[in-house]
Order: C-alpha cells, then structure tokens, then sequence
C-alpha cells in the first residue's frame, strides 16, 4: 500500500496555492486592499445594474429588429436623452455587449449548449415566423440563409442570460458595500467568502428567455432546458471575461498570421486577469468604456485615495483598472473556492492531493496573468 | 519711446542683481523669478504699445531717437523700428516672458540668473534697434557674456566645453563683422558709423565682396550655417530649456536679421554677385542640417540640428532677395522663432518629467493617463507646424520662400525643398518614438505636467495657428521695409546692365 504524502508544491505560484489552502485569497489582504475592492464593486455594482437592465431591454424589446439604432435608449427616445448621447452623457453600454460577445464566442457551459439543440432550433423558429409574419423578404431571405436568423437570436439568448447574471451580481456588489458601511466586512477573505456565498445562495437560479410577439409570449430559453445562474451563466462569464477574453485593438497588435492569437480558444488569455492597465484610457481599448462608467460612481472613500497618489485622479481610470483587477482577483478566488473538488481546508489527504491538482491546474492559468502586479 | 525698451530690462537686471539678500538666506527665491517675469511683462506690454503706433505703411524707420555719444569715434546712439525689426522685437519679447516663466522657481543663484536672463534681453533689444553700425556691434557683444555665463553656470554636464565653445565662435564672429563695418566706414570716408543704405556703392566690387564675406561669415557663424555650425548643437543641449529657447527663438534670428540688414541693403552689388553661391549655401547647410537631424538621438540635438536646416531657408530667400522672398524671410525669421521655441519649451517638460531626453529610451509618452498628452499633442503640432502643414505660420513663411526663390534658384530651390520634405522625416522618427507605442514599465509613473507647464506651449501654439491662417498679420508689418531693401537690388540690377 503507498501512502500518499503531501510534499511542497513546486509550482511556480505555489504561495497563492498555500494561501487558498490557508483559507486566505488570491488577494493579498491589507485594509487598504479591502477599502479599494469593495468601493470599487460599489461602483461596479451601479455600472452592472445599468448594463444588466440595457442588455434584457434590447433581448426582450429589440428581437429581430434589423436596425436597432435606438437599443441603448431603453425604450426612451426623447430629445433630450438624444442631446445626451450625442454628447457622451452616457453609461457606455457597447462594454456590455462586448462582453456579451466575449461569452458568446467562447461559450461554454448549459447556455452554449443548449443553443446547438434542436429543441432552440424549433423554439426559434416559432419566433421567427411569429415575428416576421407577412415579411416575405426577410422570410424569402431567412430560407436562402437559414443560419442567419438563428445566430442572432443564439446572440438574444446571450444578450439575456448576461442581463440576468449581471442583474443578480449588481445586487450582490452593492448589498456587499452595504455591509462593508456597516462594518461587517473587514478584510479580503471576508469579501471573498461574501461573494462565495452570494453565488452559492443564487447558484441555481434559473436562466430562462421569453420574447413577447404581438401579445403572446415565446420561450427561447425554457425553464425545462434547466438553465441556472451559477454553471450556466456565471462559470461561462468568468471564463470568457476574466480569462481568455478577446484581444483588442490598441498599442499591442496581435497578428493572427504570425500565431499570435491561439488556434485552441481555451488557451486565449486576453481577459480582464491578464489585461495591462496602462493603456487603459487610449482609443480602441474595451475596458475603457467600463472604467468611463465605473469613474461617475466611485464613493467618496475611493476618491480620497486615488487623490493621495502621484498624479491624484490625473490617470483615474488606469488606476480603476488596477483596482478593478484586484477585485477580479476576489471574485475568482470565490469561484475557485466554488469548483474546488473539495473543501479547500479539508485534513483528509486525499482530498488534500486532489485540491491541490486541481489548484496547480488553476495556476497554471495565472503564470502569465498580473497576479503577481496586483500583489506586488 | 524705444529706449525704453533697453532701459526697462536694464533696470529690471540692476534692481534684482542689488534685491536685499538676508543673511543666511539661500540665493534662490520665487521672489527674483516674480520680479523678473514682472519686468518682462511690462516690456511685452510696452512692445505691444508699440506694435499698435506701428504704422506698417509709412515704410522707413518710425521712433527714431538720435544722441551724439562719442563724438570722435563716430558713435552715435541712434536707434530706430521699422518693418524688419518689429516682428523680431516683439518675437524678443514674448519668447522672454516665456523663458522667464519656465524658469525653476529653486534655480541656484536665482539674483544672477535673472538679472543675467534680462541683460541678455537689453542686448538683443539693442541690436534689433541699433541704427549705427558701431551700436549694433556694442549690443551684439553685449549679448554674448549674459548668455555664455547662463550656459556655463546653468547648463548640463559639458557646460564649461559648450559655452567655451559657443564664445569663440561668437567672439569670431564679433571680429568679422566689426572688421567689416570698420572696413566700410574707413574706405567710404564715411565720418559717422550711422547707417546708411547704400554705403558702399563707391567702393570697387572686389572691396565690397571682401567686406560682404567678413559679414556673411560673422552673421554664418552666428546663424549658423554649415560649416559655422558645431557650436549650436552643443550649446543648446548643454544650455537648460529657457536658455535653449531664447537662443533658437530669438538668438539666432540676431544673424539673420544681421544679414537682411548689413548685407542685403548695403552690399546690394556684391550681394548679387554672390547671391547664387549663397543659394547654393542654403541648399547644402539645408540639407546637412535635416540629415544630421535623422541620425540625432538627443531631442534636443534633433531640434537643434532641425533649426540649422530652416534657418538656412532664409538665406535662401535673401539670395533671391525679390519683395517677396525678403518678406518671407522676416515670416520665416518668426515662424522659426515661434516654433523652435515652442518644440525646446516642451523637450524641456519631457525632461523635466522623464529625466531623458533620450529617444531610444523614451516611449508611449502619448499615453491619455499615464503619460503627458498633452505636452505630445503639443509636440505633434510643433512637428507639424515645423514640417510645413498648412494652416501653420510654417506652412506660410516655407511656401512664400519656396514660392519666390524658384523662379531665380530653381535647383537650389528643389534641394532645400528635399530638406524641409526631410523635416517631417526626422520629426516623425522623433515623435514616434517618444510618444507611441505602449508606455514602458520604467515611465509609468511620471509626475502630473501642472497647467503652468503647458501654459507656454498653448501660447505659442496659438500663435503659430493664428499666424497660420491670418498670415498678413505679420506679413504687413515688414511688406514695405523689405520691399525698398529688395528695391536697391533692383535699382543696382537696373544700373549695371546699363553699365554694360
């Protein structure tokens, strides 16, 4: 019989694996650490709430529309919010859809799944021809290009289960600044374990997609297609976004023809874990729309503290970036502690061996990541 | 009313050089840098006053004032304005208020280094206005010590080589042109030092071609031109930025304007004689400026290089020496100044901010959060404004020389065109590597540029729009005075081929 022996890890990032075996996060903890993650999903929790709210009005109000020029009014074309948008007085939902598009490229999980069935196929279709009654040239064209109809409304089902994760995850970040307020949260394993329990006590909430068309209702996404909030939604979310993400445009081109971008999508590591904040703020760089956003909700507290640094709030958004980045440290130390095989402060050793695979395999992941930047 | 324009700094040196000094205390205070800046505003202002009682039509001097000062010498205090000296009075006292500003608050010795920034003021004013050739030389000499003592205490490593080096070569040129003056006023018979268009018409052509090349290589050195050139670029990396601005806004413009003055109008005979090899001069200082300024990996060195390049155009339009061409030599003149000074004023930040001015170093400075965009906004307008983009006072002083220099010099033309198209060559190598790309890990965490920094940038920025899309603004200022020294060209043209 071999006894199994639980040496030192030899892994690189082997400190982060005994701090999640600790109990501790990917985080380190400081007060000020705390301070900055939890104002900053404050902030983020107001951005999310708009974003969640914009993505479920056009899934459910702008289906099939073919120019849907006015999807970010929520439904309110006035002069005046005209007047405002033209003058950039805006949340900048194109992040949200960047998003949405980040997952739905790499899809992953029930939802990606569910749309390659042929039960979406005929729920689908249904929409289709209920929505596009006595529209010969579009049904002409739908039988000439029978794929076409269908991606965009695979894209709708995404458009509304992102809306609804962000939904549940802007309440989340804002009952957490709430307690922060209060007192009740102190440290980063204190925010994490929130978060932890916040996404289990959501975990199976279900993902479902309805559209109204002339008075009656469609399923996209039924409830029989047992859809639910934490592996359908937020594991695919946390993948696409926080991980492999998609390159963007700016002072680092990446060229495919010189295998700059992977073959294998699960090796991208292009996501909000990897992404260097310097840029932040230049033209043609995604996660600056969002850090626009996040700059008009920062609390107080946080406005003080980025005002102590060199440039005070001169470089407000690279410095929301670092911040932001911290946080997605936190909430990825709350999925990991999630999915773990087992309880990460388990004692018995076999258990102990298969966390501690599974967290190399995880830090495997992060050797590139600015893991390391956001400690330092 | 002039004087007052040589008193003012004048007074304004004195009262700060004696400014009561408590015991003990460190000499460098806010309060000389107060004093001085308020000095060379109430002369900005003074000049301004002047602009506006400028009649730019009435052509000839205007405010004339006339003392008898050595009476057996010869020297007379006789200083006057007129169209080709105005521009550059007021250029003077603009680019002093904005070197005053960009002084360090802390700068050592802060007494002497103003009263010295002020009595190089004196000095340049005086020579701009000098209407006796003795006087103009006095003045020129004047300027030479403030500015190598602001080198040789304030500058960089190498200060001690580079203002040794920059006073020789002026100290030469001050010979050369003294010599010449000297030359002139003893073989005319001439009883005064005054000056007087048409002096040297009674001499032979080969004594005023002797005398023209003592002028042509005092004012070379001091423009320069290649091969008069070697001290510029060490004196201006080795000077800090105010010195650096006044030097290429300002300084330099003293050998231009020296030429148009002292060369043009009263060697008109030789002036023509020589005028094609002066062309050809200018296309070769031209072209050896800008390609020197490719290999540059100092920013300061390329700018200084680049200034050698476009100061050579104005030679070009004296040779051509047609109304237009003199007319656009005195843009040129300004526009050189506005835009040289504006690229040193911002070099200067990127230093300041980065403690490089490196450009191997140097990257990504364009970053909206991290970096100084607006000082490589700034930067990219200068760049362009030097490379000659319309809409730009460079686009207008490049164009009116081009314009009226190729139907005379047409190959020379062609070439100096090659080096102002080799302009946004080198400015775009300069500007692509300091300020694109991704901000490196070792600049990520410069210090915030304050608006009192970029002040002096947007001013001269405006100015070098401004004067880009309303040129006549300055081109009528000096259309006339220029138009009657390009006129005794003509009369002398007309008279030899009557001779003939």
């Amino acid at each position: 019989m071999v006894t199994a022996t639980f040496q030192p890890s030899k892994h690189p990032l082997a400190e982060y694996i005994y701090r999640l075996e600790r109990g501790e996060a990917l985080l380190k903890d400081s007060p000020e650490n705390v301070m900055e993650v939890v104002g900053i999903l404050k902030s983020y929790g107001v951005v999310l709430d708009a974003y969640s709210n914009n993505l479920n009005y056009i899934a459910e109000h702008q289906f099939l529309e073919l120019f849907p020029f006015f999807k970010y009014f929520n439904g309110e074309v006035t002069f005046n919010k005209l007047a405002q948008y033209l003058c950039h007085d805006r949340i900048n939902f194109e992040y949200a859809e960047y998003c949405m598009k980040a997952m739905f490229w790499h899809g992953g999980g029930g939802l990606d799944s569910f749309l390659d069935t042929s039960e979406f196929t005929q729920l689908a279709q249904k929409a289709i021809e209920a929505k596009l009654k006595g529209n010969f040239v579009i049904l002409t064209l739908h039988k000439i290009f029978p794929d076409f109809l269908f991606e965009q409304i695979r894209q709708m089902a995404y458009y509304s289960g992102l809306g609804q994760f962000w939904r549940i995850m802007a309440d989340m970040f804002l009952s957490l600044s709430d307690l922060y307020d209060q007192g009740k949260i102190k440290t980063i394993p204190d925010v994490v374990q929130y978060i932890l329990d916040a996404l289990v006590a959501d975990a199976n909430t279900p993902i479902t997609y309805q559209v109204k068309i002339k008075d009656q209702v469609y399923d996209i996404l039924p409830k029989s297609a047992n859809l639910t909030f934490l592996m359908d939604t937020a594991v695919p979310y946390v993948e696409a976004v926080f991980f492999r993400g998609t390159p963007f445009p700016g002072t680092i081109s990446y060229n495919a023809q010189a295998y700059q971008i992977p073959f294998d999508q699960g090796s991208f590591a292009f996501g909000a874990l990897y992404a260097d904040p310097l840029p932040i703020g230049s033209a043609g760089i995604p996660p600056t729309l969002l850090m626009q956003d996040m700059r008009h909700f920062l609390p107080d507290y946080l406005h003080d503290f980025y005002q102590q640094t060199l440039r005070k709030e001169d470089d407000l958004r690279v410095q929301i970036c670092t911040t932001f980045q911290k946080s997605m440290f936190c909430v990825t130390t709350a999925a990991i502690k999630g999915l773990a095989p087992f309880p990460l402060d388990t004692i018995n050793m076999e258990e102990k061996l298969a966390n501690r695979k599974y967290l190399e395999k995880w830090m495997n992941r992060f050797l590139s990541s600015r893991i390391l930047d956001v400690n330092h | 009313m002039l004087s007052v324009l040589i008193l003012l700094p004048l007074i304004g040196a004195v009262i700060i050089s004696f400014w009561p000094q408590k015991i003990g205390e460190n000499d460098s205070s806010p309060l000389h840098k107060n004093l001085a800046l308020l000095c060379s505003l109430v002369i900005l202002f003074w000049t301004i006053f002047l602009v506006f009682q400028f009649d730019p039509n009435q052509g000839g001097m205007q405010f004339s004032e006339n003392l008898t000062w050595i009476e057996w010498l010869g020297l007379n205090y006789q200083i006057g304005l007129d169209g080709l000296s105005l521009p550059l009075i007021v250029l003077n006292s603009l680019l002093t208020v904005v070197a005053i500003w960009i002084s360090s608050e802390t700068i050592e010795r802060s007494r002497f280094y103003y009263a010295l920034l002020l009595l190089l003021n004196v000095g340049v004013v005086g020579a701009f206005l000098a209407q006796d050739l003795l006087l103009f030389f006095l003045f020129y000499e004047v300027e030479l010590i403030p500015l190598y003592l602001l080198i040789a205490i304030w500058g960089g490593q190498k200060r001690g080589y580079a203002a040794t080096k920059f006073l020789i070569y002026t100290a030469v040129s001050g010979i050369l042109l003294l010599a010449s003056f000297l030359g002139l006023v003893w073989l005319t018979g001439a009883k005064s030092f005054a000056y007087g268009p048409l002096l040297s018409q009674t001499l032979p052509l080969a004594t005023q071609l002797l005398l023209l090349s003592g002028i042509l290589i005092g004012f070379g050195i001091k423009i320069p031109f290649f091969p008069f050139h070697t001290w510029l670029p060490d004196a201006h990396v080795e000077a800090s930025t105010p010195i650096s601005v006044l030097l290429a806004g300002v300084l330099l413009k003293l050998g231009t304007y020296g030429l148009l003055r002292f060369g043009v109008a009263l060697f008109p005979q030789a002036w023509q004689e020589l005028a094609p090899f002066l062309a050809t001069w200018a296309a070769i200082s031209a072209l050896y400026g800008a390609s020197c300024a490719i290999a540059q990996k100092d920013m300061k060195k390329v700018v200084a290089y680049s200034s050698i390049a476009h100061m050579a155009f104005i030679l070009l339009a004296a040779a051509a020496g047609t109304p237009l061409a003199l007319v656009a030599a005195v843009a040129q003149m300004v526009s050189h100044g506005l835009i040289s000074a504006l690229l040193f004023v911002l070099v200067g930040v990127v230093y300041r901010k980065t403690g490089s001015r490196d450009v191997d170093y140097l990257r990504g400075l364009l970053n909206p959060e991290k970096g100084l965009p607006v000082v490589g906004s700034l930067m990219i307008l200068g760049v362009m404004a030097s490379s000659g983009i319309p809409g730009m006072v460079g686009f207008i002083a490049e164009f009116l020389i081009f314009r009226s220099s190729f139907p005379i010099f047409p190959v020379q033309t062609l070439f100096c065109l090659i080096g102002t198209g080799l302009t946004a060559v080198y400015f775009l190598l300069m500007v692509n590597k300091v300020f694109f790309g991704r901000l490196t890990p070792e600049l990520a965490n410069l210090p915030p540029v304050q608006f009192s920094e970029r002040l002096p940038g947007l001013v001269l920025a405006v100015f070098i729009i401004i004067l880009g899309l309303q040129p006549n603004w300055l081109l009528n200022w000096s259309e006339v005075d220029t138009a009657a020294i390009s006129n005794q060209l003509t009369v002398n043209q007309v008279q030899l081929t009557m001779k003939n």
